[in-house]
C-alpha cells in the first residue's frame, strides 16, 4: 500500500514539480498524542465560563492564556446545563457542578460534581447530588463555593424552594442539606460557614459544625435596600472583604474573614460623571473586580436607567473604596459585559464583550495591551483568574 | 409538587397585581425603552451578533390593533422583562410553547405598559422546556428585574421547574392580568 502511494506521489511530483530538492521526508509523528497543561496555572490564565446560550446543555469552561494573542484557548472542560465551577490551586483540581439527563434532553436527571485534574483535565471522580434540585440559572460565582479550607463545597439549590447542599469533596460524599428559604447566593465565611442575601434585605451568616450542620446563625437586618439600592450578586474580594456594588454605584462591604460575617459601616461610591444619557451606572454581568492593592474596578454604562443593569458598560472606573475616591476612568473602546483583574506582577484588566471578543488592558495605565479576539468561546460571561 | 406549583403561580400573580412599586418601575422602564435603542446585551445578545439571530425576518404582528408590535423583535411591548429565546421564532407564539416542549407551570413576571391602551399588564414569562436551546430571536430586557434574592422578579433563573425536563428551549410572554390602576 505504502509503495503504491509512493509511486503515485512520485508520478505526481515528476509531472508537476520536477525541481524539488532531494531532502529527507518529514518524520513520522507519534499518535495518539494528547496535550497536557501545567498543573499550576500561571497568573495570566483565566477560567472562563462559556455559557453557550445556543446549547445550554453543552456549556464549557475555557482555560485561557491572556498573554497568548495567537492561541489563547489552552483547553476546555465540560460544564453542562447551567454549570458552576471552582478551581483548587492547592489540590490542583477543577470542580464542575452540572446537570444531565439520561436521554440528553429527557429521562432521568442526575446532578453531580465532577473533579478534574488541572494538568490532564481527566475526571478523577464524581459526587452525585441528590434530589435533582441544583439551582439552574445564568452563571453566578455564588452558586458553588468552597468552605472548610477547600475540603468541602456548598451548592445552591432552587426548586424554587431554596437550600444549600454541603458536600465533602475530599471524602466524595454529600454531608447535609440546609434549608435557606428566601435567601440566595453563597459567600464563604471564616473556616466553615457562609453568608447569604435574603429577600427582606437582610444578610444571614451561618457557621457549620464538623458534620456540615448549622452550628449558629445570625441575621443582619437592613443590609440591602432591594427597592432603592439593589446589589449586584457577585462582589469583588479584597482579601476576605467582599465589596458589593449597587445598581446605582454605591459600594458596601462585608468582612467575611471571621466565623460570622460582619457588614462594615463604611460606604463608598463609584462617583458620577458628565456625559451620561441619562446617567452613568454600573452595567453588565460581572461588573466589579479588585486588584492586589485593594482597588475596585467597576464596569460603567453611560446609558444608566431602570433595566440597564445587565446592558454592559463602555468604561471601567477605578475606585479606592477605603478613601472613597475615584482614581481614574478606563475607556474600553466599546461595550463589555464582564471584567476581571489578574494578579500578574503588572495586573491586567480583562474584559469580555457581547460579540464574544476578549480584550486585555493594563490595569494601571488603562492602555489596551492585546486583543484575544472571539477565540475562546461563544458566550464568555464569567472571567475567573487562575491565581 | 403540582399543588405547590399552582400555589406559587397564584402567589406570583397576586404579588404582581398588588405591588405598585414594580408596576411603577415597569412603567418608567417602558418609557425609557420607547425612547432608547436597545443596546447589545452581555448575556443574551452575546450569542447572536445580529439583532435577532439568523436572517432578518418579516414582522409577526397580531391581528388586534390593541396589541401592537412585532412579536419577533425584542422591542415588542410585552417583552419588557424577558430573558431568552422568543417562542414566536421557535415554532410557538407569544403565548404558546413550540410543539414537543412542555410549558413551565411556575415562572417570573413583569409588568409592561401597552402603548396602545396605556394599561400596565402583568406578563408571565413561562419557559418552554424539554428541547435544547432554540437559538432564535434572543432577547434580554430587564425593566423591573431585581437580584436573585427576589426570584419572582428575576429573569436569570431557568424557570423550567416543575416540568419533566429542566432543559430550556424558549420563553413566552402571556398576559395574565391588568396591574392595579393605582400602580401607574
Amino acid at each position: 500500500m505504502r509503495t503504491t502511494l509512493s509511486s503515485l506521489a512520485l508520478l505526481l511530483v515528476s509531472t508537476t514539480a520536477p525541481a524539488f530538492a532531494k531532502s529527507a521526508p518529514l518524520p513520522e509523528e507519534a499518535i495518539p498524542s494528547v496535550a497536557t497543561l501545567p498543573a499550576d496555572y500561571p497568573a495570566s490564565w483565566l477560567l472562563v465560563h462559556d455559557f453557550h446560550f445556543n446549547a445550554l446543555l453543552d456549556g464549557r469552561i475555557a482555560i485561557v492564556d491572556t498573554q497568548n494573542e495567537k492561541l489563547p484557548l489552552k483547553a476546555q472542560v465540560r460544564a453542562a446545563q447551567f454549570a458552576n465551577y471552582l478551581l483548587s490551586r492547592g489540590k490542583r483540581e477543577i470542580y464542575t457542578a452540572e446537570t444531565f439527563y439520561s436521554r440528553l434532553t429527557r429521562g432521568e436527571r442526575t446532578d453531580a460534581i465532577t473533579i478534574w485534574d488541572t494538568a490532564t483535565l481527566e475526571p478523577k471522580g464524581e459526587i452525585v447530588l441528590p434530589g435533582g434540585k441544583r439551582q439552574l440559572s445564568v452563571s453566578y460565582t455564588g452558586l458553588f463555593q468552597f468552605t472548610n479550607r477547600e475540603k468541602w463545597a456548598l451548592v445552591a439549590n432552587f426548586t424554587p424552594a431554596q437550600s444549600i447542599t454541603v458536600v465533602d469533596l475530599d471524602g466524595r460524599k454529600v454531608l447535609n442539606e440546609i434549608d435557606l428559604p428566601g435567601c440566595a447566593q453563597i459567600y464563604p465565611t471564616g473556616d466553615r460557614g457562609f453568608a447569604s442575601l435574603c429577600a427582606d434585605g437582610s444578610l444571614i451568616s451561618m457557621t457549620l459544625d464538623d458534620k456540615g450542620a448549622v452550628a449558629s446563625s445570625k441575621t443582619f437586618e437592613g443590609f440591602q435596600d432591594i427597592d432603592r439600592q439593589p446589589l449586584f450578586g457577585m462582589p469583588a474580594l479584597v482579601g476576605k472583604t467582599a465589596w458589593f456594588v449597587s445598581y446605582y454605584g454605591q459600594l458596601q462591604a462585608v468582612d467575611l474573614s471571621g466565623a460570622v460575617a460582619k457588614p462594615l459601616p463604611a460606604k463608598a461610591s463609584v462617583g458620577t460623571a458628565e456625559g451620561g444619557a441619562p446617567e452613568w451606572r454600573p452595567g453588565g454581568w460581572q461588573v466589579i473586580a479588585s486588584d492586589a492593592k485593594g482597588l475596585l474596578y467597576v464596569l460603567m454604562s453611560p446609558n444608566g436607567r431602570e433595566g440597564s443593569h445587565k446592558d454592559g458598560g463602555t468604561e471601567v472606573w477605578v475606585v479606592d473604596p477605603v478613601a472613597n475616591k475615584r482614581l481614574r476612568r478606563i475607556d474600553l473602546g466599546g461595550l463589555a459585559g464582564s471584567i476581571t483583574v489578574t494578579r500578574e506582577a503588572a495586573p491586567r484588566l480583562v474584559v469580555s464583550r457581547p460579540d464574544a471578543k476578549v480584550d486585555v488592558f493594563d490595569a494601571q495605565s488603562g492602555q489596551l495591551v492585546r486583543h484575544l479576539g472571539a477565540n475562546v468561546g461563544a458566550n464568555p460571561i464569567l472571567l475567573v483568574p487562575a491565581q | 409538587m403540582a399543588d405547590f406549583d399552582r400555589w406559587t403561580e397564584k402567589l406570583s400573580r397576586g404579588l404582581a397585581r398588588g405591588t405598585s412599586r414594580r408596576s411603577s418601575l415597569a412603567w418608567l422602564g417602558a418609557l425609557a425603552t420607547g425612547a432608547a435603542v436597545i443596546p447589545a446585551l452581555p448575556v443574551a445578545r452575546a450569542a447572536t451578533p445580529a439583532p435577532s439571530g439568523g436572517d432578518k425576518r418579516p414582522p409577526v404582528m397580531s391581528s388586534n390593533p390593541q396589541d401592537p408590535g412585532d412579536a419577533t423583535t425584542c422591542e415588542y411591548w410585552r417583552y419588557c422583562a424577558i430573558d431568552g429565546f422568543l417562542c414566536t421564532c421557535c415554532g410557538g407564539t407569544v403565548n404558546t410553547c413550540p410543539p414537543g416542549t412542555e410549558m413551565s407551570p411556575i415562572t417570573w413576571i413583569g409588568t409592561c405598559t401597552n402603548p396602545a391602551d396605556g394599561r400596565a399588564y402583568v406578563i408571565s414569562y413561562n419557559d418552554c422546556c424539554g428541547v435544547s436551546s432554540c437559538g432564535q430571536c434572543l432577547c434580554n430586557r430587564n425593566e423591573g428585574d431585581r437580584p436573585q434574592v427576589r426570584p419572582q422578579a428575576n429573569n436569570d433563573y431557568n424557570w423550567c421547574l416543575g416540568t419533566q425536563s429542566s432543559i430550556y428551549n424558549c420563553s413566552v410572554a402571556a398576559i395574565v392580568g391588568v396591574a392595579l390602576e393605582d400602580a401607574k
